[in-house]
């Protein structure tokens, strides 16, 4: 089981593939369960309070504006775990998390950094672009070692 | 965090033809107690400690496993800090990016069937910008 | 003011969530009884609202925001202001922020804020212009006021100066101006010094309003009727002190630690920013300038309209390096005019690129404050714009005046 980060970071299709084909995909939600429950911290709605954009320095020059460092605090460790990638280009519109261009590309560029297996597809504009799709991801993911890394 | 009651919360997606979403509350009602599921547009909120979510959602997804997509959520159905009803006005941002996504499900849907059947996929052709000199042509022989 | 109805403000904002900063914006709005709502957009007009409206912005929720802005524009979500806002140093955003705050300006009569923030905004930084936004939204008919009657007292207590004045059917009678050391002290001090040269006793005053920093403390020690920031309250003394009441105008106030642009209609702030990069903007630069030149405040502009700024290069635009190319510019041998003229046009030329790009400027160019009666400063704002500036009579008082008359609001309740 390898640990993959998706991109969009917070795709049902993705995180439901990755996981169908045995692995765990590392996504925004799981992240932000982490946030809204952590102890002692109150900044509804995402517990993301001016500590973030702080951390988010290890990722961003300090002039990169403060909502996409706030994001990277969460984005960058998961970057920094993962074992492989899939990014879909020209995803449809994405919001929140995935709302920010400047974050989106900054995660995108971070992740091809990585000497890691990535997995680059665009998204399907129909049926058969679909399939192709699909093929492409599910090849991808068989390719990746089903059992535990030591 | 309480690693022992870890709660979580998935999402449920039918895009199938065969089973309905009460189908899948109904066999979170036979299955377990420990368990709350809410229905949405999209699809069925289930909450509960993460061994039992794990082992229903796979239960639903088995009905028709080509057809049905989960993923985990971040918020519990309710959240005050996430809840609309709550906090007033429209959805939260994430609402528009599932919507998205549940309207190309049916074509996911159909691809892994395919996959499942060994079906090559079809050859994909991307158009490409056409050559400057070629639209120089055009447009001249449109004058 | 408890028993008054809450305000509903949409929140038209992109990563606000993700910058730390959404629970300082709650917090601030709780405060002034106020609610922050996500307007409930047409889903469908997402996947083309870039076209429609016409910026076809790379991120998302650019055109998440877009779309918010349409819909309380058009009615589908009702609400009683709009607080725009997204990072600073985005030049993404800063685009979109700015030409949505246009167009719900333009298409409608909700008020509206724009604000870009760092992890580091906090509720305190909000809370005048929040303050303002309410006002607006929910004390219409207060702002509608166009006559002083009774007789009432205004406190406008600023960071370096109090004043006071006391009305009398429409006119004023007294007045006080004094520097602010102690809060509550210069506000008594300068209530004095009005009550005393208008002949009446405190106890005859039927009604007192109160702005400006201190406004809270000394509105409380004085029972104000009414305790009010200085948007609202400057932009009503301006017009009416210029005797501009209708239709639009544009308000500067250059106050002693921060400036507000404010551009209003019929006596109601519309669009508004408040602030300066560095104190450079401020009257706490003219104040300095005048100390390094020898001469008092008051000879500053007398001084400053018989120099040529362009002999001495200065950038106020932070008060150290301001004060540094001062004292340069002297060494060299600059004449003083020179300097102070220079200097003026430095505060003016602040205010024109940090604030005057986010408001409408509409003539007339009302500049009120202090620096106001420093010559050398609507000079120089005249000719940077390239509009005339008027200055109304008594424009130091504006905070003051615009108490007296809107708390004559209360005489007659």
């Amino acid at each position: 089981m390898v640990k993959v980060i998706i991109y969009p970071i917070n795709s049902l299709i993705l995180s439901d593939l990755v996981e169908r084909f045995g692995h765990k995909p590392l996504a925004m939600m799981e992240k932000i369960k982490e946030k809204i429950n952590t102890v002692g911290v109150d900044s509804p709605p995402l517990n993301i309070t001016s500590e973030e954009p702080k951390m988010g320095l290890k990722y961003a020059a300090v002039e990169v504006p403060a909502g996409v460092r706030g994001r990277m605090a969460i984005v960058g460790p998961m970057i920094d775990e993962a074992e492989a990638a899939i990014i879909v280009n020209d995803a449809s519109m994405a919001f929140g998390c995935m709302g920010c261009a400047r974050t989106n590309e900054l995660t995108k560029y971070l992740i091809r950094q990585r000497d890691i297996p990535i997995l680059e597809v665009d998204y399907p504009r129909s049926e058969e672009e679909g399939m192709d799709f699909v093929y492409k991801i599910a090849n991808f993911l068989k390719s990746l070692p089903l059992e535990e890394k030591q | 965090m309480n690693n022992e009651e870890d709660i979580i919360t998935k999402i449920v997606v039918i895009s199938s033809d065969s089973v309905l979403p009460i189908d899948a509350a109904m066999k979170v009602y036979e299955s377990e107690n420990s368990i709350t599921i809410k229905e949405t547009c999209f699809g069925t909120m289930v909450t509960g400690p993460r061994a039992s979510v794990n082992r229903v959602v796979e239960e639903i997804r088995a009905m028709d496993k080509n057809h049905i997509f989960v993923k985990e959520r971040g918020f519990s159905p309710g959240d005050e800090r996430r809840c609309r009803a709550v906090r007033g006005g429209g959805p939260r941002p994430g609402f528009h990016y599932l919507r998205e996504e549940v309207q190309m499900l049916p074509i996911i849907g159909k691809a892994l069937d395919a996959y499942d059947r060994h079906i090559p996929p079809a050859e994909i052709h991307h158009k490409e910008k056409i050559d400057v000199s070629k639209l120089k042509d055009i447009i001249e022989s449109n004058l | 003011m408890s028993t008054e109805k809450q305000v509903k403000v949409a929140l038209v904002s992109c990563g606000s969530e993700y910058a730390g900063v959404q629970g300082e914006l709650e917090k601030v709005t709780a405060s002034v009884n106020a609610k922050l709502i996500f307007p409930e957009i047409d889903i469908a007009s997402l996947d083309t609202i870039g076209r429609d409206f016409g910026i076809e912005a790379a991120s998302p929720d650019l055109r998440l925001m877009m779309a918010r802005a349409r819909a309380v524009v058009e009615g589908i979500t009702d609400v009683d202001g709009v607080f725009i806002t997204s990072c600073f140093r985005c030049a993404e955003a800063a685009i979109v922020r700015n030409e949505v705050r246009r167009y719900i300006n333009r298409h409608s009569n909700i008020p509206v804020i724009s604000y870009s923030f760092t992890e580091r905004t906090t509720a305190a930084t909000l809370m005048t212009r929040m303050e303002a936004l309410t006002t607006i939204a929910r004390r219409k008919h207060l702002l509608a006021r166009e006559r002083q009657s009774g007789l009432t007292a205004g406190i406008d207590s600023g960071s370096t100066t109090t004043k006071a004045v006391i009305m009398k059917d429409d006119k004023i009678i007294g007045q006080g101006w004094v520097p602010t050391i102690k809060v509550i002290d210069s506000a008594t001090e300068a209530f004095n010094h009005a009550l005393e040269e208008a002949g009446v006793k405190a106890e005859e005053i039927q009604a007192i309003g109160t702005t400006g920093y201190g406004r809270f403390l000394v509105g409380e020690h004085f029972k104000a009727q009414l305790i009010q920031e200085e948007i609202t309250v400057n932009s009503k003394g301006a017009v009416y002190l210029a005797d501009r009441q209708k239709g639009p105008a544009t308000v500067i106030d250059i106050g002693g630690m921060d400036n507000k642009a404010i551009s209003v209609t019929d006596g109601i702030p519309g669009m508004f920013t408040m602030g300066g990069i560095c104190a450079g903007a401020s009257g706490r630069f003219l104040d300095m300038t005048a100390k390094r030149l020898g001469v008092d405040i008051t000879e500053l502009g007398a001084l400053a309209v018989k120099g040529m700024q362009e002999n001495v290069e200065m950038n106020s635009y932070c008060i150290v390096f301001g004060i540094q190319s001062l004292v340069n510019s002297l060494a060299k041998g600059s004449r003083p005019e020179d300097v102070a003229a220079a200097a003026c046009h430095s505060v003016v030329e602040q205010i024109f690129e940090q604030q005057l790009q986010e408001v409408d400027v509409k003539e007339p160019l009302i500049l009120v404050g202090g620096s106001s009666l420093i010559e050398g400063v609507p000079k120089a704002l005249s000719r940077l714009l390239k509009i005339d500036v008027l200055v109304p009579p008594n424009s130091h008082l504006i905070g003051a005046v615009g108490s007296a008359l809107l708390a004559s609001g209360f005489v007659e309740e």
